[in-house]
């Protein structure tokens, strides 16, 4: 921030604007589901926000026998949250389509089990429909090649710096693993009881259902021919299941690089003001 | 206690304003760091500012079943029926319901802009609407508090400009050639008539793993009509953009006749109306990459 504000006009030419306000007129609207710093960055990026979009799928998540001693993948409930989130995500993918977006930029993905009827859930969809001002300096385009617009679950902060190194997103990526936990028998807790030992059956189990998780995540990656993935977090959700049955979830973006090296200006240090 | 008639401001409201008018006496809501980023584009706060509505909520929704009531047809219900949305007809399922909504968020942002404009305001920042169920039934409280700020300069726009952003905000938004306009709702609740189908896909007993299209379509009837109710006021104010603060949606089952339910979908879209200033882009942000040494920065 170089320029003074008073020299840019500021207060003067906004209070100007709001008195020449022309009410009712419809003019190119945007409107955006980011926060003020995503918003100013993402332009700065070179993308102009179109519209909030979003998808929405309810969603009865189906029923799985667990046997009680046994470790083991839940395929139906994997299916169920990968289905559901599929629906929701491709249909926010449809309006950005629609809108003739290049991309979805802070795309949130949110599940909720619903109070009414068991076993129900909403899973939606939600980020901004950003344009771009300049087509990709590769010469291609900023879709991915699946030929939908990319999208991208980064904070506007980390879009931002992200395109700054010479990279950029190509779409969100995810893996689910349902996964039962064995119960211990009887005998076999009572001859670990004041023990500070492992229980490999569970670290075992535990790893089983993350790598799934990753590996599909890696496999949606493949897909998209992306060279990596940015921003992966790899959660456990417990959902509704009880203690044993656990979603482990990976999602992250995608990317691609736009040039060959990628290197970024040096920062400068700054000492804040505030402890925040 | 006086006999208040609801226009313009209540009597105490108007005394405090006065007093504050007259005195030199400022008084803010605003955090130190809002303060100073609002210092640098030219805005002072002039004052804290209030405004409130209790208001009975006499109807609570069209009773009726989501199916039957626009469509003269009873007995015989088709399945498949599309959800009907507040905004189909004045009467349409909870039309006077989101109406009411509507009502008590407007006034009481109008009545904290009227005392932001008994003090020489240009706006109001850090908004905060709060909507609260006073013991009674039915009675419901509206609250909107803010800093009012005056602008540098002489010129003076035409309303007052109300936003929920904090001071930061405000003032990155404003180097960036934004200014905020108003605070908007976009506010809608639909019913859909729970058929055969979709009671079947949402039988608690299946083992299946299906989409319930009945009620995806009923979610996506209110958030779309709220998107498009917010959209619109976005455009009626003749604003250019919007920034979304926040998004809800609540779920719930009405039993119109005995042993049967259909559910009901409520959407609220919170956000600001925003006008660009600075159509050129020399009045963008110009980013540095800074590195902030504080405590914790691993």
């Amino acid at each position: 921030m170089s320029t003074k504000p008073t020299e840019l006009g500021i207060p003067e030419d906004a209070m100007r604007r709001l008195s020449e306000m022309k009410p009712g007129k419809r003019g190119s609207l945007f409107t955006s589901d980011l926060s003020v710093n995503e918003f100013l960055l993402v332009r700065e990026a070179g993308f102009r926000p179109l519209s909030l979009v979003l998808g929405s799928s309810i969603y009865h998540v189906g029923f799985q026998m667990r046997q009680w001693s046994k470790n083991q993948e839940l395929e139906t409930l994997t299916q169920a949250m990968y289905h559901a989130r599929e629906l929701a995500m491709s249909r926010m993918e449809a309006e950005a389509n629609l809108l003739g977006a290049d991309g979805i930029v802070g795309v949130r993905l949110d599940i909720e089990f619903k109070e009414f009827g068991n076993d129900l859930a909403e899973f939606i969809a939600v980020g901004t429909a950003v344009i771009a001002d300049a087509p990709p300096p590769t010469g291609d385009t900023w879709r991915n090649n699946t030929g939908m617009p990319f999208t991208s679950d980064l904070s506007g902060q980390d879009f931002w710096t992200l395109l700054e190194a010479g990279y950029a997103p190509l779409g969100m990526v995810m893996g689910s693993c349902v996964y039962h936990v064995a119960h211990r028998g009887m005998m076999k807790t009572l001859g670990s009881v004041g023990q500070n030992v492992e229980i490999p059956q569970f670290t075992e189990a535990l790893y089983d259902a993350r790598e799934l998780a990753m590996a599909r995540m890696q496999a949606e990656a493949e897909t998209l021919e992306a060279e990596g993935i940015v921003g992966v977090q790899l959660l456990s959700l417990p959902h509704k299941w009880g203690g044993h049955t656990t979603e482990f979830f990976a999602i992250g973006t995608a990317v691609r690089p736009l040039r060959d090296d990628h290197e970024i200006g040096q920062p400068q240090l700054v000492l804040p003001l505030t402890d925040r | 206690m006086t006999d208040w008639d609801a226009t313009g401001l209540p009597p105490a409201a108007q005394t405090r304003i006065s007093r504050a008018a007259s005195s030199a006496l400022r008084s803010s809501l605003l955090s130190v760091e809002g303060d100073a980023a609002l210092g640098i584009v030219g805005l002072t706060p002039v004052g804290e500012v209030m405004g409130c509505i209790v208001s009975q909520l006499g109807w609570g929704g069209w009773g009726g079943c989501g199916y039957s009531y626009t469509r003269s047809g009873s007995g015989y219900i088709p399945s498949g029926a599309p959800p009907v949305t507040s905004s189909d007809s004045s009467w349409a399922g909870f039309a006077p319901y989101v109406k009411a909504l509507y009502k008590g968020y407007e006034t009481a942002l109008h009545r904290m802009l009227a005392e932001a404009q008994a003090l020489g305001a240009d706006g109001v920042v850090g908004v905060t609407v709060t909507r609260e169920q006073l013991g009674v039934a039915q009675m419901w409280e509206y609250v909107a508090r803010g800093t009012a700020v005056v602008a540098r300069g002489k010129q003076r726009p035409t309303h007052l400009f109300s936003t929920d952003l904090s001071g930061g905000d405000v003032a990155k938004l404003m180097h960036a050639g934004w200014v905020p306009v108003s605070m908007m709702w976009g506010i809608s609740v639909a019913v859909r008539h729970d058929d055969y189908a979709t009671r079947v896909a949402a039988r608690s007993w299946s083992q299946q793993n299906v989409e319930v299209p009945g009620y995806s379509e009923l979610v996506t009837y209110a958030r779309a009509d709220a998107r498009w109710q917010f959209e619109n006021r976005v455009a009626k104010y003749g604003a250019d953009s919007a920034i979304v603060t926040d998004m809800s949606m609540r779920i719930w089952e009405i039993e119109p006749s005995d042993g049967h339910r259909d559910h009901v979908a409520e959407s609220v879209i919170v956000g600001n109306g925003l006008a660009q200033f600075h159509r050129s882009k020399t009045a963008t942000t110009d980013s540095l990459l800074v590195m902030p040494l504080r405590k914790g920065s691993s």
